[in-house]
């Protein structure tokens, strides 16, 4: 487990709430009216929890007819302490982190539900908010204007300007009417 | 309109202690959500001030603003389950309870 996934894991647990949560998965599977009514919490907020308890690979999920059934990952739960003591190599050194933290920030920021609210004006953001457009592209594939319109413009309207910049910043390469993305 | 200005009030203070409470056991994601309620609370008894006593504007404006606040957030809450939001449908659906509430206590019009 790398360090990240270990402070995600200890923070999640860190919630008095969720801890209750984990305390009743303990005697077997429920849903979530069951466990908002043990713990005299919304249904709406016991799904908040179970979410960042499943980011954190404590719980997984299944659905059952109108329910959403919660069960244990014991085998997370079984890992020893001793197990966290162990260094492990970090994935990324300090600058990745704060770039990777930065990057993350801008498209929450400008991405709402995967459409883009606004242009960043500054070049930086904007770049970054194309290379996360670029992601629905498969690299190396030939795309056709109509194709690449048909899925930038769910993202944002103004097309053209999208279009024109991702080539512009090399994210899209354009041969005749046929568009690659680069990378 | 003077009681319904001492419920808003109430329902602040004990959203109040209840985010103090939930803090004091470890529940912080359960208090930032009593934070939200009492936002609305709050904006509610800033809008019934604002409306109820301008000229023109009176009961009925503030009933019109509880109306829009709830088109907005229910559009909000619709959004959020479209796309599986845990958090935001949690968010909107702890605004819409504190509206459902405040409206419900809201005066009637008198014939």
């Amino acid at each position: 487990m790398t360090e990240e996934n270990a402070l995600k894991l200890f923070k999640c647990l860190s919630d008095a709430s969720r801890l209750r949560i984990v305390q009743s998965l303990m005697q077997g599977e429920m849903y979530t009216e069951l466990l908002a009514e043990r713990l005299e919490l919304t249904p709406s907020t016991v799904s908040f929890h179970m979410k960042k308890l499943e980011e954190a690979g404590l719980v997984s999920s299944r659905k059952e007819q109108y329910y959403t059934v919660y069960s244990l990952n014991r085998a997370m739960l079984e890992k020893p302490l001793s197990e966290f003591a162990v260094p492990v190599p970090k994935q990324m050194d300090e600058q990745e982190k704060r770039e990777e933290e930065y990057r993350q920030k801008v498209i929450k920021t400008f991405f709402e539900y995967g459409r883009l609210r606004s242009l960043p004006v500054q070049h930086k953001k904007r770049r970054i908010c194309y290379e996360e457009i670029a992601k629905h592209f498969e690299p190396g594939r030939v795309y056709d204007e109509k194709e690449l319109n048909e899925i930038i413009i769910p993202i944002h309207e103004d097309y053209c300007t999208v279009r024109r910049d991702m080539i512009g910043e090399g994210i899209l390469r354009r041969e005749g009417s046929q568009y690659i993305r680069v990378k | 309109m003077q009681e319904f200005m001492n419920y808003l009030a109430g329902q602040i203070e004990a959203c109040r202690a209840k985010i103090e409470r939930l803090e004091a056991d470890g529940r912080k994601d359960d208090a930032n959500f009593a934070r939200v309620r009492t936002n609305i609370y709050d904006v509610c008894r800033t809008v019934t001030n604002t409306l109820a006593n301008r000229p023109g504007a009176g009961e009925a404006a503030v009933k019109a603003q509880f109306a829009r606040f709830e088109t907005t957030w229910g559009a909000a809450l619709e959004k959020a389950k479209a796309h599986g939001d845990a958090g935001a449908i949690a968010v909107e659906e702890t605004k819409l309870a504190a509206l459902a509430d405040v409206a419900a206590h809201f005066p009637e019009e008198q014939a």
